[in-house]
């Protein structure tokens, strides 16, 4: 049991009302396919409730997936007016591996896009349980190496190239960074994984803790690894807690809230990331639940939360 | 890789300037007395580049010790002209057990007094090796009951009384909540605990990886353990990672360079208070050496380190 009085005062409101119209959260919905409908639904309400952000270009592009398997899609985002090479930043939406898109995280990427002025590519990937391991990091790695290889055409600075994601995005941001390192393709400098799901084995405190704030919770935790594994065993691309090897990766900036299920896994990362040589910047929150910014735009911890990202890009890529 | 490579670039010169005035690094002076007349050299030639702060006022006080041991100093500061109540920090010094003073961080603590508009109590105490623990803790804890106890005097509100160190400061401030807390008196609203020293064993990761910056290194951390313990098995309030009860703690602000040989004790112990349900920020700072902020002003980092610092105490004072 959460001590709900720990959830920062703000960003309780929307959660509340969230859990009054879905009780048990959108993790409670078993069918996974009326949960992406769901989830998609309040994705679109919280858009709604801003105007959509005109300072930036959109434009979407069906690309070659990996070999042997469909087509997948792109989203090209450009700041408006605003001259000379822009750094790149590949963007990775999050969902669990069961659910997200694009379109869902729509306005985080146009935010990234222009308060960091960069050309941010927001890629798809197939979801589980009807697409375990290894679709999503293999549509990814797809996605990134279109990026890197159309960085002229793109007209971004290939030597400025940052992944972000956050939850499954975060990751599948380190996937990607220790894909490319092992592949030697794209050279990637730098990485934000925010509030990553690493760890498949749900074995730390905070995994214990978590379940029943009613965003991401133990019991969804467990059966998105099931899903997502699909009764593989997990390696260190599938659950990057697993890797043994972290040198040679690129910066990188972990963020997570305290009353977060990947809090430790989080926090255990980062320590060994920074162990292995690579320099790492961690932030922990109190008062921050599972993607609180999503669902609590307006609230100050959210604000906070997004400048510390944007500032921390702004310093790697200009 | 030499763990200098891994320093911010911008503020490698203040280290540079540090290490020229201390040859060696502070750990190459064996003489407590010679170390801290070097430390307080390079402190008051930081200090020297600013302006006295005219914005605050300051009144020092002796003010009775713990039982049998002398008098101890304080310095408090309020903001210039500001009358009436306002929240309090009380303020230890770092200098890894054995050196260090309130003179020596007077500017920090003037800062803090005139950004957030609130009262400062510095402390100071006895140092080892000449006066190992627990003259430390019951010297600030001699100085916290007095602020605690004098709040209507000083114009302090005691429902918003933080403490706040860093270094040897940090592990103080986190006694201090401890015997707080285990003491009954007085209530310790915030608690800002900067790359604290807390494991006296120096058998995690980054205590081997910090062995030649010049400012807090692998032998100058063990030195000052031995100092400071005098020989005793280190207990949870010497040693605070080894507490078992982090229960009931205050809300907690923590940060860290990653380049700092507490690192891995600093994030340990954050854990740690968090699995005790403690409200608990962390930041890890790339490229910030053991209090790089203080020897390398004015660089963005140092900027930056401050800037999260001051909003937290903002926030926890309702400002």
């Amino acid at each position: 049991m959460v001590d709900r009085s720990r959830i920062d005062a703000e960003s309780r409101v929307p959660l509340d009302a969230l859990l009054e119209m879905l009780p048990g959260g959108f993790n409670a919905i078993s069918d996974i396919v009326q949960r992406r409908e769901v989830v998609a639904g309040l994705q679109a309400a919280v858009a709604a409730a801003v105007p959509p952000n005109d300072r930036v270009t959109r434009e979407d592009r069906r690309i070659p997936g990996p070999d042997g398997a469909p087509d997948t899609f792109v989203r090209i985002y450009r700041p408006k007016d605003v001259q000379g090479t822009l750094p790149g930043i590949f963007y990775i939406h999050g969902g669990g591996m069961v659910l997200g898109s694009i379109e869902g995280e729509d306005a985080a990427a146009s935010l990234l896009c222009e308060r960091v002025s960069a050309v941010v590519v927001s890629c798809e990937y197939r979801l589980a349980p009807e697409n375990p391991y290894p679709a999503h990091v293999d549509d990814c790695y797809a996605g990134l190496t279109w990026m890197a290889r159309h960085a002229d055409e793109l007209d971004f600075d290939i030597k400025r190239l940052a992944i972000y994601g956050a939850s499954a995005g975060g990751g599948l941001c380190i996937a990607m960074a220790m894909m490319a390192r092992d592949r030697g393709f794209p050279a990637v400098s730098y990485m934000m994984p925010i509030f990553p799901m690493l760890d498949d084995r749900n074995v730390t405190p905070s995994s214990h803790e978590i379940t029943d704030v009613g965003i991401w919770d133990r019991a969804g935790n467990i059966q998105a690894w099931a899903w997502y594994l699909g009764g593989k065993e997990a390696d260190a691309y599938a659950a990057g807690a697993r890797a043994t090897n972290l040198s040679g990766l690129p910066p990188a900036y972990i963020g997570v809230g305290e009353l977060d299920l990947f809090r430790d896994e989080d926090i255990e990362f980062a320590t060994r990331l920074m162990q292995a040589g690579v320099p790492t910047e961690l932030h922990v929150y109190p008062g921050h639940y599972h993607a609180s910014e999503v669902f609590a735009p307006d609230a100050e911890l959210s604000q906070r939360l997004w400048k510390g990202r944007v500032d921390a890009l702004r310093r790697a890529l200009h | 890789m030499s763990a200098r490579d891994k320093i911010d670039p911008a503020s490698l010169p203040g280290l540079d300037a540090l290490l020229a005035a201390v040859p060696g690094g502070f750990g190459a002076f064996h003489d407590p007395i010679e170390r801290r007349a070097r430390l307080a050299a390079v402190l008051s030639a930081s200090a020297a580049g600013l302006p006295a702060n005219d914005r605050v006022v300051t009144t020092d006080r002796m003010i009775p010790g713990p039982l049998g041991a002398p008098d101890t100093q304080v310095r408090v500061y309020r903001p210039a002209g500001v009358d009436g109540t306002l929240p309090g920090i009380v303020y230890i010094h770092g200098g890894g057990m054995s050196t260090g003073n309130i003179d020596g961080e007077d500017a920090i603590a003037a800062m803090y007094c005139e950004q957030l508009q609130c009262v400062v109590v510095s402390l100071e105490y006895r140092l080892a090796p000449e006066n190992p623990y627990p003259a430390q803790i019951e010297d600030c804890y001699a100085g916290l009951q007095w602020t605690g106890l004098h709040a209507d005097e000083i114009g302090l509100d005691r429902e918003r009384l933080a403490v706040y160190g860093g270094s040897a400061g940090g592990n103080l401030a986190i006694a201090m909540s401890l015997l707080a807390r285990d003491r009954g008196t007085p209530e310790i609203s915030f608690c800002m605990a900067l790359y604290p020293m807390v494991d006296d064993t120096s058998t995690l990761p980054s205590t081997h990886e910090i062995t030649d910056i010049g400012v807090w290194d692998r032998d100058t951390s063990i030195e000052a353990w031995e100092w400071y313990l005098g020989g005793r098995a280190a207990d949870g309030y010497a040693a605070p990672l080894r507490n078992p009860d982090l229960s009931d703690f205050p809300p907690t602000y923590i940060d860290v360079g990653e380049v700092d040989l507490v690192r891995d004790e600093t994030i340990a112990f954050a854990s740690r208070l968090i699995h005790a349900g403690i409200p608990v920020e962390l930041h890890v700072s790339p490229g910030s050496y053991h209090a790089s902020e203080i020897f390398s002003p004015g660089v963005d980092l140092s900027n930056r380190i401050w800037s999260l610092r001051i909003d937290a105490f903002n926030r926890a004072f309702g400002k």
